[in-house]
């Protein structure tokens, strides 16, 4: 046996070799930039740039505010006050990556004065948003970090997807495979993003000029006239359709389960998890967290029942004790009990238009929240 | 349990430390290898292990008293009866049931029959021709009785060839199970090569090239000529890494736990004549069927005519040997009646049996397209789908080729026929388990980076499993 396990040792070494090296981000020079660990790679790869090498603020959230807020303006506003702001939202990204990227940011830019944590209250149901946001926050964590990780996205050795969680090489496996089917591809892809400058990376917005009105978003009947439609982004709604109706179907009372003592496990650890979240982080000015605007179709079908009031109650002792600054915009864009449908472009995401209807409201308490005042909370350790 | 689990991985492991830990109690590693093997077998069905026991228990107490009956041709019979039988019953009933379905349409419905709802079992027909071949030697006089039921039930069941072969014979197995079963470095540095071959085939190669060729083979009549093609070729690939790596994974198991295999495949694209084919391919069943089958039928040895009609019909049964389908019955015939002609005409001819490179080429060459085009029929699920692949390749638009789709899949299929040329003619696989320390550990950790990195995400059965 001794023998079997010197024969294999010398292989596996090796092997762990290559891991170390993925580890250590050597693959992040050939990342697909399109996918999600693609998409932070780049935003790391600005971060060392010298324009960025002093950060005071930054935002941080999914798609919805990487669309809905006017990053150019959050900029233009902080530089207005001699400081500089950067947009590290991204797709997909949840709690795991709020949480991986402050405490990359604490490591790196500890000059970090405070940021805007955007969201939508979908997102205090569950702490984890898939094994794909382990794409997202991969350039960023260090090995150390798999523990806790693993409280957002659980080990399922069933599903290779999560063993990314300990080994780099099964994280990077995908994109291996892709840029092996089209070497050139990636290459010339890489090229292109290599040319943006950091600026536009961190600061620019994303357009989109597309609304709702052909379809609505107050209830589950515009899927049908989604689905009856030959438009050219019918496809992406058609799929956003089949989410919403999947969740609609297993749609809980979470009123009624958040009336329960103790609170059910999944509710516990979400409430908990989000609170430890933004107690820890330690910038000297509380965050901002700004809760996105969401489409009338998810409050009143889809989303769980209560979803907006949970939301509200998991952050409510964090703004009482100065832990964050809340800004709830979740019904700002509903006019009269319908959401306005200029302002979307899909079931998620805001257009141009509807990112500046929020931007005229917030801009100026963000302004007063995060650019006024002394430096620190007193409560602050 | 499949090779290709984690679970097979952590009860290979455990089998392998109880194996070396029992190696001064030869009963009871014996046992110890018995039980993992039946466990090994229950993980998929332990009502249909009751089969293997039942054939253990009979072909035992056959071969015990095919010494000692005063008729032991009837006891053959009853074995064959049995085995051929339960082979029959198991995989060819319902077969037969819709051929009969298909005359009792056209001439009278009322005698229609109702399929059976029958689960084949896996490895049923290698270790019914393992089990039998036992039978037939010791009823020919060239193996003796063995004693011991252990023993017997092992040669059976052993777990690394249960599934999918190879089908090894009484006297290789016992001569390895009475013998020196120490394991040394050269021997674990052989098997260790094999076993990561085996996975590399499987994981890497076998179930990527899938995932071109099953969506032309399950849709072939929506498909154009370089699709069709560039997946005929593809499967040529997918079943000889699927296959070849199981038997490779097999063999490697086995020599680990002390046991040599014979060889079951030897760069089978590489052959030169269809006959050369059959020397590489699926080497333990092609001397099964020329042993137990052609010889008996007479061989070559009563004139052309009979050999061809010999050659012909063991090649019919060997193709449906591997599924209860009229495609493989074509198939095993288009390789029949190559074969035949290959002796009766082509080997003949002073230009084909050439040394020259030229002619060596050529030989290669036409074997190579038909060993490809044949695989059609078995690869196919229907013959009209057999059809349409031809129909494609015969009608469809050669100049469509389109770089962006076909390219990548061209050039990795020149690449893998360019390395099983070249591993057959410098024998690649044998050199790496010969090689120094330095070599190996660098060729065996690119293997087990290549098959975390290229495994699909869903893992896919072996192929010959449903054989």
């Amino acid at each position: 046996m001794r023998r079997f396990l010197k024969l294999i040792a010398s292989p596996i070494l090796l092997v762990l070799l290559v891991e170390g090296l993925f580890q250590a981000g050597i693959w992040e020079a050939l990342a697909k930039p399109e996918s999600h660990a693609g998409a932070s790679v780049q935003r790391k790869r600005a971060l060392g740039d010298a324009s960025y090498a002093r950060i005071d603020y930054v935002t941080l959230g999914s798609s919805r505010p990487e669309y809905g807020i006017d990053h150019e303006q959050l900029a233009a506003l902080a530089a207005q006050h001699g400081t500089v702001h950067a947009n590290l939202s991204m797709p997909g990204s949840h709690w795991m990556t709020i949480r991986v990227l402050t405490e990359w940011l604490a490591r790196h830019h500890p000059e970090i004065r405070g940021g805007v944590i955007a969201l939508a209250v979908q997102d205090f149901l569950y702490t984890g948003n898939g094994a794909y946001e382990l794409g997202i926050v991969y350039p960023f964590r260090t090995p150390a970090d798999a523990g806790e990780m693993a409280a957002h996205v659980p080990f399922d050795r069933n599903d290779p997807a999560t063993w990314g969680l300990y080994s780099a090489l099964f994280e990077y496996r995908e994109d291996v495979q892709d840029f092996v089917r089209a070497p050139f591809a990636r290459l010339h892809s890489l090229g292109w993003w290599r040319t943006r400058s950091a600026s536009e990376t961190l600061r620019a917005n994303a357009h989109e000029t597309h609304d709702m009105c052909a379809f609505g978003l107050d209830s589950l009947a515009a899927c049908d006239r989604v689905a009856a439609s030959t438009d050219e982004r019918a496809d992406d709604l058609r799929r956003q359709c089949q989410q919403l109706r999947g969740f609609a179907r297993d749609r809980a009372d979470l009123a009624a389960l958040a009336r329960q003592s103790p609170v059910p496990a999944f509710m516990q650890q979400t409430r908990d998890t989000v609170r430890a979240l933004l107690r820890g982080l330690r910038w000297p000015k509380p965050p901002v967290v700004v809760l996105m605007p969401v489409p009338r179709v998810w409050t009143s079908e889809v989303s769980p029942v209560g979803l907006h009031h949970w939301a509200l109650e998991v952050l409510r002792p964090l703004v009482e004790d100065g832990t964050i600054r809340l800004i709830d915009a979740t019904e700002l864009l509903d006019d009269g009990g319908r959401t306005d449908c200029t302002s979307f472009f899909d079931f998620y995401h805001q257009n141009d238009a509807g990112r500046a209807r929020l931007m005229a409201k917030i801009l100026p308490e963000i302004e007063s929240l995060m650019h006024a005042g002394p430096t620190g909370p007193s409560h602050r350790p | 349990m499949l090779f290709n689990s984690l679970h097979f991985v952590v009860f290979f492991f455990v089998v392998l430390a109880l194996n070396q830990g029992l190696r001064r109690w030869p009963a009871a590693q014996k046992s110890m290898l018995l039980a993992a093997s039946y466990y090994f077998y229950g993980q998929w069905s332990w009502a249909y292990l009751g089969i293997i026991l039942w054939s253990t228990l009979l072909d035992y107490a056959i071969g015990l008293g095919l010494v000692r009956v005063r008729h032991p041709r009837r006891l053959l019979l009853v074995s064959l009866a049995t085995n051929l039988g339960l082979l029959a019953f198991f995989k060819y009933a319902n077969f037969l049931i819709a051929n009969w379905n298909g005359v009792a349409d056209a001439l009278a419905p009322a005698w229609h029959v109702t399929p059976m709802d029958i689960l084949l079992p896996v490895g049923i027909s290698f270790y019914t021709f393992q089990s039998l071949s036992y039978v037939i030697d010791v009823y020919r006089g060239t193996s003796r009785p063995r004693r011991n039921l252990l023993d017997y039930a092992l040669f059976v069941a052993f777990f690394p060839q249960l599934e999918a072969g190879p089908i090894v014979r009484d006297y290789e197995f016992f001569a390895e199970l009475d013998g020196d079963r120490r394991v040394d470095a050269a021997r674990m540095q052989e098997a260790l090569v094999l076993i990561a071959f085996g996975y590399a085939k499987k994981m890497v190669f076998a179930d990527n090239l899938a995932r071109f060729a099953d969506p032309v083979f399950d849709a072939p009549s929506q498909q154009g000529f370089w699709d069709t093609l560039l997946a005929v070729y593809a499967f040529a690939f997918q079943i000889y890494c699927d296959f070849s790596g199981y038997t490779d994974i097999a063999i490697g198991c086995a020599l680990l736990l002390g046991f040599r295999y014979p060889q079951n495949f030897n760069y089978p694209y590489v052959a030169e004549t269809l006959q050369d084919f059959w020397r590489r391919w699926h080497m333990s069943l092609s001397r099964w069927l020329r042993d137990y089958l052609y010889i008996p039928l007479g061989g070559s040895r009563h004139g052309p005519a009979r050999t061809y009609f010999a050659l012909m019909l063991t090649m019919l049964l060997g193709g449906l040997w591997h599924g209860a389908s009229w495609n493989f019955v074509i198939w095993g015939g288009l390789h029949g009646a190559w074969l035949a002609f290959e002796r009766a005409v082509l080997m003949r001819w002073t230009v084909w049996r050439s040394e020259a490179r030229a002619a060596r080429m050529l030989r290669w060459l036409v074997t190579f397209q038909i060993v490809c085009l044949a695989w059609i029929f078995f690869r196919s699920r229907t013959f009209a789908d057999s059809r349409a692949v031809f129909a494609n390749l015969w009608h469809g638009s050669a100049v469509a080729f389109d770089p962006a789709k076909h390219g990548g899949i061209a050039l990795l299929l020149m690449a893998l026929l360019a390395a099983h040329l070249a591993g057959g003619l410098r024998g690649t696989k044998t050199r790496l388990m010969q090689a120094g320390s330095a070599a190996y550990a660098g060729a065996l950790a690119a293997i087990v980076l290549l098959v975390i990195l290229f495994t699909p995400h869903a893992s896919v059965p072996f192929i010959y499993f449903q054989f």
